[in-house]
């Protein structure tokens, strides 16, 4: 796998990108998280956990192309006797992929409005079974994220058009972003100039998603 | 013509109803000021003790009354920012 896709003018943006990522998903978990204590509604559960796992996996790659970028881990696996630091950024690589994979599984499953935990489980072991027995990982990675990227958007857009309101479209346009981000991901596997894009595309996801959150907070 | 309230309005206005009678209404208040059928208020009343919002008590004559927990206070302080939240991610 290749393990550092960023062009060099990008090089060190990505992980100030990813950091950012991870603060914005983490706060929205945390807000979704109070309004799930104070309503005991399990979908707004869903989404705290969705939310935190994104998050949690935007920490991961952050930290993982920090330590690539700036050759710490190369220190790291001389410490922790890891042969290859090519293995140990791979790992670092998986990490990410099942965490973030299994966020928009839970984002996915609240879509459904179903209480049914075995669907839930279901989801996420086709997704991680179908990632890593796949010739290429990554590529089905970024094919299984679009696909439940579809979905989730087909949601949001579905609930915007029910509730004609800002906060509906900025969360629909936001998950559109998400969408042509990880289309684009599809590409930068070949074309370093397509992982910059997409991480400018999930900028603009994440900036109307914490958007959202200041209007709702101000009402 | 008012349009039709959601979930999340409906559990707000019995709370309301309570709220108003000095956090201590009768069943039929609470049906008058809700606004919803009878079997509906039940079934609401019944998920709100289940879930924390409100409390069931016996007045001196054994009538059944019902006061708001914490939780349903905060529900009602917070609701404009629930409802928002809700809507946003077509929880509701």
């Amino acid at each position: 796998m290749q393990s550092y896709m960023a062009p060099q003018w990008f090089y060190g943006y990505d992980v100030g990108f990813e950091l950012l990522f991870a603060v914005i998903t983490i706060i929205v978990a945390i807000f979704a998280y109070r309004i799930y204590k104070a309503t005991n509604q399990n979908y707004a559960k869903y989404l705290s956990i969705a939310f935190f796992l994104i998050g949690l996996s935007n920490i991961f790659q952050s930290i993982i192309n920090f330590l690539i970028l700036t050759k710490l881990n190369e220190n790291i696996c001389g410490f922790v006797k890891i042969q290859s630091v090519a293995y140990f950024n791979t790992i670092g690589a998986y990490i990410h992929m099942i965490l973030f994979l299994i966020g928009l599984v839970y984002l996915v499953f609240m879509t459904f409005k179903s209480e049914n935990k075995t669907i839930l489980t279901l989801l996420v072991l086709v997704s991680l079974l179908s990632m890593f027995l796949s010739s290429n990982i990554l590529y089905t990675f970024y094919l299984l994220s679009s696909i439940y990227l579809i979905i989730i958007s087909l949601y949001f857009i579905r609930n915007y058009l029910k509730n004609k309101k800002t906060q509906t479209l900025l969360i629909a346009v936001a998950f559109l972003f998400l969408l042509f981000g990880s289309i684009h991901f599809l590409f930068s596997v070949n074309h370093q100039l397509f992982y910059a894009i997409g991480h400018l595309l999930e900028f603009i996801a994440y900036v109307l998603i914490f958007t959202n959150l200041i209007m709702v907070r101000k009402k | 013509m008012s349009r039709k309230r959601n979930h999340l309005e409906i559990i707000r206005d019995v709370l309301l109803a309570i709220q108003i009678k000095g956090n201590q209404a009768r069943p039929t208040h609470i049906l008058y000021k809700s606004n919803i059928s009878s079997d509906m208020l039940k079934q609401y009343l019944e998920d709100l003790m289940e879930k924390g919002f409100i409390v069931e008590e016996k007045d001196k004559k054994e009538n059944k009354l019902f006061s708001l927990t914490t939780k349903g206070f905060n529900y009602i302080k917070d609701f404009e920012t629930i409802k928002g939240f809700m809507e946003s991610y077509g929880l509701e």
